[in-house]
């Protein structure tokens, strides 16, 4: 039982970063972005080909990071001048494209079947030790990804984001270049769920084009509605709190005397009627974003 | 100064707003836009702005071409001053906060001298520069708005019907502001407004837009006196 739980909440840190990182572009930004998934892409496959290539674990880091930015880079170039609702279809789409472009591709990504064996972290521990390592590193890099993000919302630099976010015309009547700030939101923010895709990689060993379906994009949307769209500990919340119930849905089921099939249906149920319910009736979520009370200028 | 020539304008695939208007606001000088609803004035300052892009014609400021030049360069490079008609505070911040937010890109020395001025020259905001913008009246969020625009030393003033929403003596004060900066710092002001009497009593000149041109054009005065304009604009002669 206790590997289980050290296993869940290593998954749940996994998903914390592509929370905090979603969280960083909708929450801070007001970007609409529906292609998350794609970021978290970088990540996987940057692993997966430096392992695939042999060009080592670093370069596959720098890969996946540097994949990631130029991603969110051009997400945010893509179509800069579009209305938000409008920019969230076209990230989707981006994100599908690559989803069949690592499918079909095989030479690179090794298509369908994707890409196995690829080395675990810290290959030289053995069994429950490995585990605690894994979990202590995943921990630590949710902790520096909170504070992170703690400090770029809370400076003149946070500021100057929500500015764009809330009135975009006055941001601009000040003197602030909003499509660069977008850039720069996404570049950043990418690499966040570029570093958890890397991970992911190389803790299950196998990178495959099922992994970055658009459902998964709406999953990590669910976390961020749920834990409180804005506030970095609501995305952090919202991961845990979704990855442990999905968790302990296959033992629910046993208990009802429900199908397995139930297992992937429950999921679904829990991912789209938690947005729905919290959209409908506690907008701000479990840990609602904090507004003022910060010196500013 | 702005000049702005022949300029066509519109919102994605639909027809030109702006049928090839031209415009001259010198420095230290009041020039309001006039005309009904839809009429394009608001559309004629977005793109002066920068906000809307042109189709066709062009704008200078201060000599230089600035057709194509987004907001925040014409904000940095040509020092112009945005007053947006509505949600145009941070309502989340304070009034000295709102007001600084203005100057970000100035030296902090700098702006804080500004800053004791604007506060010497608004005294409703100066008593209540530590309160949230929120708890300001229509009308002081109006005056923190162009305080927030003024503590950059605009040379370029644009101000988006800014008696929108406020009482005859909210209207006033505002109005007496912006008169009040014309003779303190001198900048061009363009101004586009609905309320015409109020508007032309402190303007040097006006234009009057219908359907996206320029149909009558003239100094404040001379356009207070134009029975026609009287008739079309000002309420017949009850003023």
């Amino acid at each position: 039982m206790s590997d289980f739980i050290i296993h869940v909440t290593i998954m749940s840190g996994l998903y914390a970063l592509l929370a905090l990182s979603l969280n960083l572009q909708a929450g801070l930004g007001g970007l609409m972005n529906f292609g998350q998934i794609a970021l978290f892409a970088c990540g996987t496959y940057g692993a997966a080909i430096a392992f695939h290539f042999d060009f080592g674990a670093v370069s596959g880091f720098v890969l996946a990071v540097l994949a990631a930015a130029l991603l969110g880079w051009a997400f945010a170039s893509v179509g800069r001048n579009l209305q938000a609702d409008y920019w969230g279809i076209v990230t989707l789409a981006l994100a599908e494209v690559i989803r069949i472009i690592a499918t079909n591709e095989d030479w690179l990504t090794g298509g369908a079947q994707g890409i196995g064996g690829i080395p675990p972290l810290y290959a030289g521990l053995d069994g429950q030790t490995r585990q605690l390592v894994i979990l202590a590193t995943v921990l630590l890099l949710v902790l520096a990804a909170g504070l992170f993000c703690r400090h770029l919302i809370g400076g003149r630099y946070g500021l100057s984001i929500k500015i764009m976010r809330e009135e975009p015309q006055l941001a601009a009547s000040l003197g602030y270049d909003t499509i660069a700030l977008k850039r720069q939101l996404m570049a950043v923010s990418s690499v966040l769920a570029a570093v958890s895709g890397f991970l992911f990689a190389h803790y299950v060993s196998f990178v495959g084009p099922e992994q970055i379906d658009s459902s998964e994009t709406f999953l990590i949307w669910a976390m961020i509605v749920v834990g409180g769209l804005g506030n970095n500990a609501g995305a952090i919340v919202g991961a845990f709190l979704l990855q442990f119930t999905f968790a302990f849905i296959p033992f629910v089921k046993d208990w009802i005397g429900l199908p397995s099939e139930y297992v992937a249906a429950g999921r679904l149920l829990l991912t789209g009627g938690g947005l729905i319910a919290f959209i409908l009736f506690r907008q701000s979520g479990i840990v609602p974003e904090r507004v003022g009370g910060r010196r500013y200028v | 100064m702005i000049e702005v020539t022949e300029v066509r304008a519109g919102y994605g695939d639909g027809p030109d707003i702006l049928n090839g208007i031209s415009l001259t606001a010198e420095p230290g000088r009041i020039v309001t836009i006039l005309g009904p609803n839809g009429c394009g004035k608001s559309t004629l300052l977005k793109c002066i702005a920068g906000f809307v892009r042109p189709r066709a014609g062009h704008i200078r400021m201060s000599g230089e071409a600035v057709t194509d030049v987004p907001t925040y360069l014409k904000v940095r490079n040509h020092r112009v001053g945005f007053v947006p008609q509505t949600d145009n505070v941070f309502a989340s911040m304070t009034v000295a906060e709102n007001i600084m937010l203005g100057g970000r890109l100035m030296e902090r020395r700098d702006r804080e001298r500004r800053f004791d001025t604007l506060l010497g020259q608004y005294p409703s905001l100066a008593s209540k520069k530590n309160r949230r913008a929120s708890a300001l009246s229509g009308g002081e969020r109006q005056l923190l708005s162009l305080a927030r625009a003024l503590i950059s030393e605009p040379s370029i003033l644009l101000l988006d019907e800014p008696s929108a929403g406020l009482s005859p003596r909210m209207m006033h004060d505002v109005f007496e502001a912006i008169a009040d900066v014309r003779r303190r710092e001198g900048p061009s002001i363009l101004m586009v407004e609905q309320n015409a009497f109020e508007a032309l009593h402190v303007s040097d000149s006006a234009y009057v837009l219908s359907f996206g041109s320029v149909a009558i054009e003239g100094a404040a005065s001379d356009l207070l006196a134009d029975p026609a304009m009287r008739s079309l604009y000002l309420g017949g002669d009850k003023h």
